[in-house]
């Protein structure tokens, strides 16, 4: 195809475009509304996605020991500890470390700490499970494992809420999906529609290029570019109202993240990101332009 | 360059056959002039639009430069049609395209170099003499103007063979005789030109050729076309 059939393509698909008029513009904003439902969901999730990972990298088990071994007998017991599957960071907490942790916590209260007659508490191992222990199931099997020691008393901790976590953000996922998809189906019907005002308008158009023997495509194409148009502008509008978004509202939401789910920080879209949001915005008007072609041969 | 074997037309509207050409069979050569005359009803609109594809026959064999055009593929008709230029006794510009754009339109749709198609536009709206009014918009225009750019529409990609359907119907006489000159042009400059009309003494002024239709039959064939 020579530069000069891409330039009367181009001059027809804006032609169109502003025949449309209010349908056409309604598509583009259809179309930006569908692009910002998915990529602010995209956002949350993505961000919850980090913070989860780094919180099952934090996850820790701790196995309370039913007496505090010597200094000596603690390394050795650390080192049994290490060579069990699953087991990736061990710290041993001592009696007197975890009463000066206690102590530390209670803060002008820690004079509470000396009035008592002994250390009430236990000689404990902190264990950081491998990465691939911080499924619920692996989570479960290590908990079994480090309880069937001789040395161990009880063991706390679990990855549970982590995981309901991960399954919120699945369920939000969900429901971004599912709102996107709908307004990502009305968002093609609205081009559809349009380029079928369009296909009206210029009947008498397509039927002489049909009559002087124009290619197939050269009857379409337009229509197919007047929807990529219109799905480039309304994913642009979409990808720069997000941007706009994230810049004012980050500053303000950083903190109240950091305090209720431990977002170290929200992070926006990657280059790659925009880039592939931007053209899902162009191939939804290119397939509602293309949806709208069966009535170009019923023209 | 067009041959007819026992065409047949027939039109079914419901229960009801219309016979619109019965057992026409005609040669016409390259670069004849023929002057298709009969009254309204004849069947000489239903024969042009067999003959650029817009129709299939019921019956027969049609040849148009060596293509079976009964048995044309679909993806082949724009193939038979860019050989092929048609006028409309209704002129059908483009209301929003000015004169040259609805000229040069044909040539963009075709995929044409751009300084071609600037070249050829004006080569041809000169050629029937309204280069001036280029920037017009048709309805500024005459009948017989927008006749006139009607028909350098159908020139400006050179056809091998131009059909035209009453192109002098809407228009007086002096109109038809400027149109009926254009068309003489293009004949000498080596096309084909198969004119249908109602107006029996404007065939009996141009054509070479008299083929004189009557309800779907052809009574009289003043000559008969030699050559493909």
């Amino acid at each position: 195809m020579g530069r000069s059939s891409l330039v009367f393509l181009a001059t027809e698909a804006a032609r169109n475009f502003r025949r449309t008029g209010w349908v056409g513009l309604s598509a583009v904003v259809l179309i930006a509304l569908s692009m910002m439902a998915l990529g602010a969901f995209g956002l949350l999730s993505m961000n919850m996605g980090r913070a989860i990972t780094q919180w099952r990298e934090r996850v820790k088990i701790v196995v309370y020991l039913r007496e505090e071994p010597p200094p000596s007998a603690a390394e050795r017991l650390m080192e049994r500890f290490r060579q069990i599957e699953g087991v990736g960071r061990v710290r041993y907490v001592s009696k007197y470390e975890a009463l000066s942790r206690l102590r530390a916590q209670l803060g002008d209260q820690s004079d509470l700490v000396d009035r008592l007659p002994t250390n009430p508490l236990p000689a404990s191992v902190e264990v950081g499970p491998t990465s691939e222990m911080t499924t619920p199931e692996g989570n479960r099997v290590l908990v079994e494992k480090l309880a069937a020691l001789p040395e161990v008393e009880e063991v706390q901790g679990s990855s549970e809420w982590v995981d309901r976590l991960a399954q919120f953000r699945r369920l939000l996922m969900g429901i971004g999906v599912g709102v996107g998809t709908l307004l990502v189906l009305a968002a093609t019907l609205t081009v559809t529609v349009s380029t079928i005002l369009v296909i009206h308008s210029r009947r008498q158009e397509m039927e002489i290029m049909r009559l002087v023997g124009a290619p197939e495509s050269a009857v379409w194409a337009p229509l197919v570019l007047q929807g990529l148009f219109q799905g480039l502008v309304g994913a642009l509008s979409a990808v720069a109202l997000l941007a706009i978004g994230y810049r004012f509202l980050s500053p303000r939401l950083i903190p109240f993240f950091t305090e209720t789910l431990g977002f170290p920080q929200v992070s926006f879209f990657s280059w790659l990101e925009i880039l592939v949001l931007i053209g899902s915005g162009g191939l939804l008007g290119a397939v509602g332009g293309f949806l709208a072609r069966g009535r170009v041969s019923a023209a | 360059m067009i041959q007819l074997h026992h065409v047949w037309k027939v039109y079914e509207v419901g229960p009801i056959k219309v016979t619109a050409l019965t057992d026409v069979s005609l040669k016409v050569g390259r670069g004849e002039f023929v002057c298709l005359v009969g009254p309204s009803g004849a069947g000489k609109t239903t024969l042009l639009r067999l003959l650029y594809r817009d129709e299939l026959p019921t019956e027969g064999e049609l040849l148009v430069d060596g293509h079976e055009v009964a048995t044309l593929r679909r993806s082949k008709i724009p193939e038979l049609r860019r050989m092929i230029g048609v006028v409309f006794q209704d002129a059908r510009l483009l209301p929003s395209r000015t004169v040259f754009e609805n000229v040069a339109f044909i040539l963009q749709v075709l995929g044409a170099p751009r300084k071609l198609i600037a070249e050829r536009a004006f080569e041809c709206l000169k050629a029937v003499g309204l280069a001036a009014k280029a920037h017009a918009f048709p309805a500024q225009l005459s009948q017989g103007e927008q006749q006139r750019v009607a028909l350098a529409r159908a020139l400006v990609k050179e056809p091998l063979l131009l059909l035209a359907d009453e192109p002098t119907g809407n228009l007086d006489e002096r109109m038809a005789g400027e149109i009926l000159e254009l068309l003489r042009a293009a004949h000498q400059r080596g096309t084909t030109v198969l004119l249908a009309t109602h107006r029996v003494s404007l065939g009996a002024s141009v054509g070479e050729r008299r083929i004189t239709l009557h309800a779907g039959q052809i009574v009289a064939d003043s000559g008969s076309g030699d050559g493909t």
